[in-house]
């Protein structure tokens, strides 16, 4: 980090922003002891992709749009795959919809836990990174370690593979695993809902910021469980639109300083989707344990403090083991373990949506497809996208209000409000260069 | 108890995958009591690390001070490694807000490194999405297998 003097004022810059998946950059303007200007260049949206899908047959964009991200791969997949279906007019069965958000557990689990474990509890303990916080307490990240394992596990038996699940195609699985093999991971998860319960204990007892704020809220909802691999949308003011009516309500706009489009809600403007949106529009979704945790922890049912996201993520993760363990019960209990692992999805020209959410927040496609099957046109709009504006909104309110602190504590604070939204920059740009320029 | 070859990378991102590609050849050779696995995201190593004695990393650097497809070898040795941009897989790098470097610290101070711990770093040019290999890396994959072989069987005496 450097500190030098600009005229009457000061420039004052880190190299990079640490503990925020990928890179990106941030810049913050200050004149006259307001803050002026906040520009985020965190994310770019997967244009290349979108290019690189077209003229691709149907049954690929599951796998090749799991390749954007190394951590919520699953999330691209299952989009995908609805979207695709969606527009071939094929539904699937409840056993594939159910092996399907059995693998989202996975996901859930695993990138959860390295958001709050590795990424973001440093920062409420004290410690400049996950390093130094196991030194001192090796018991608290071992413990993380091992809850990413199981997440690691389920979605290796699941999907195929931890990173980039190869068993997901367009209609389900190539194979569903065996009452055997969902036995051995049962007593793992097991063990991980102990740990997840431990984690919402621990995040819980953390120390936040008074600093709530009036996002408009987004997400899924069912007519029955939390949201994840299902659902249409809600949001906080009260309206709700299915998935394919989301280029209706959702508008994505050209921001100057960065190559990233920028989302607004229709009448509303910038708003959230993630783990706090999710939470309080689906406060009555949660299942028994979760729901009792997050009361356990003083979460009322709705959060409006983006610190203490971290709470509502090991709720999360709660949520994800517990339905888990649901899930495989189930499986055992019925006829599904003979179920063919998917269906036919026939070629037909048409339009298809999918909306999934991922978990730093709703993960939206569409596929326009030929007769043939071939893809005319593809649209991926991730959540980290959807959330710039609210981010950038929340640094200038953040900052304003500690100007007095010195440069060194004010971008570790800056630092701290972007990772409460986990944004997921690894799909794009390079080099986060954190810049606050007071004039 | 085997060795293990641990390729990180992103096979979308240009020269970024030349851990995996590297990881793959050395599998290909099929040298006896060696396991080769690939990971996009560095901190699977902290749980590979682990359970073996002998372990190589292979992944792409950015030094800035040699040619593209150079080879870099450092051996982790009782020091900590540095954690700067020039370093081997820093996180200025990947794609990644922990990389390899942070993935070995944080199995350092978890007491789960391993006896013998090698990394072999390939000098990226290119890190693009979507782009390909550039030619002096492709042209390096040669040097890199051969570094991550003389590692183990330096290991193994031979």
């Amino acid at each position: 980090m450097t500190h030098k003097g600009v005229g009457e004022g000061r420039e004052l810059t880190a190299e990079t922003l640490a503990r925020v998946e990928g890179e990106g950059a941030m810049r913050v303007v200050v004149r006259d002891g307001l803050v002026s200007d906040v520009e985020l260049r965190i994310y770019e949206p997967p244009r290349f992709f979108e290019a690189m899908l077209r003229g691709r047959g149907h049954t690929e964009p599951p796998d090749l749009t799991s390749r954007i991200c190394g951590i919520c791969p699953v999330a691209y997949e299952m989009s995908a795959c609805r979207a695709i279906e969606d527009a071939c007019g094929v539904g699937v069965p409840e056993d594939v919809a159910l092996m399907r958000r059995l693998l989202y557990c996975g996901e859930w689990i695993e990138s959860h836990t390295l958001h709050v474990y590795l990424l973001h509890a440093p920062d409420f303990l004290g410690y400049p990174g996950a390093i130094e916080l196991a030194a001192d307490h090796p018991d608290v990240v071992e413990r993380g370690l091992r809850l990413k394992k199981a997440g690691n596990a389920l979605m290796t038996l699941v999907g195929g593979r931890a990173v980039h699940p190869v068993n997901v195609k367009v209609g389900g699985f190539y194979r569903f695993p065996t009452p055997a093999e969902l036995g051995v991971l049962r007593r793992e998860l097991q063990g991980a809902l102990e740990d997840a319960l431990a984690t919402v204990t621990m995040a819980s007892g953390f120390e936040f910021p008074d600093f709530e704020q009036d996002h408009e809220y987004v997400s899924l909802r069912t007519d029955g469980d939390y949201p994840i691999e299902a659902g249409s949308f809600v949001t906080s003011s009260g309206h709700a639109f299915g998935v394919d009516a989301f280029g209706e309500w959702i508008s994505e706009e050209h921001v100057p300083h960065s190559n990233a489009l920028h989302a607004r809600l229709r009448d509303a403007g910038p708003y959230v989707v993630g783990p706090l949106a999710r939470y309080s529009l689906n406060h009555d979704r949660l299942p028994p344990t979760a729901r009792q945790a997050a009361d356990a922890a003083g979460l009322g049912p709705t959060c409006r403090n983006p610190f203490r996201s971290i709470v509502v993520r090991a709720v999360e993760i709660v949520v994800a083991c517990e339905e888990a363990l649901r899930i495989i019960d189930r499986w055992s209990d019925g006829t599904s373990t003979h179920a063919a692992p998917s269906v036919e999805v026939p070629a037909r020209a048409g339009v298809g949506h999918g909306a999934t959410e991922a978990p730093r927040g709703t993960l939206y496609q569409r596929y326009e497809l030929a007769a043939d099957g071939t893809v005319v046109d593809a649209q991926i709009v991730p959540p980290t996208s959807q959330n710039q504006a609210s981010i950038e909104s929340d640094l200038r309110g953040f900052v304003q209000h500690r100007l007095h602190l010195d440069t060194e504590e004010l971008t570790r604070q800056c630092e701290q409000a972007i990772r409460n939204y986990d944004p997921c920059i690894s799909c794009a740009t390079h080099f986060l260069d954190l810049t606050v320029d007071a004039r | 108890m085997t060795a293990l070859v641990v390729g990180i990378g992103n096979g979308s991102r240009g020269d970024d995958a030349v851990g995996p590609v590297v990881a793959e050849r050395v599998a290909r050779l099929g040298l006896a009591g060696v396991e080769v696995v690939t990971h996009e995201e560095p901190l699977a190593l902290v749980e590979h690390l682990a359970g073996h004695e002998d372990v190589v990393v292979v992944d792409a650097v950015r030094s800035g001070v040699v040619r593209p497809g150079a080879v870099h070898v450092i051996h982790a040795g009782a020091a900590p490694l540095p954690r700067d941009p020039v370093a081997l897989g820093s996180n200025r790098l990947g794609s990644h807000g922990l990389g390899v470097i942070e993935a070995v610290e944080l199995a350092r101070a978890l007491g789960r490194l391993p006896r013998r711990l090698t990394l072999v770093g390939v000098e990226a040019s290119e890190l693009g999405v979507g782009a390909a290999m550039s030619a002096p890396v492709r042209e390096g994959l040669d040097d890199a297998v051969r570094a991550v072989v003389d590692s183990l069987r330096e290991e193994a005496g031979l």
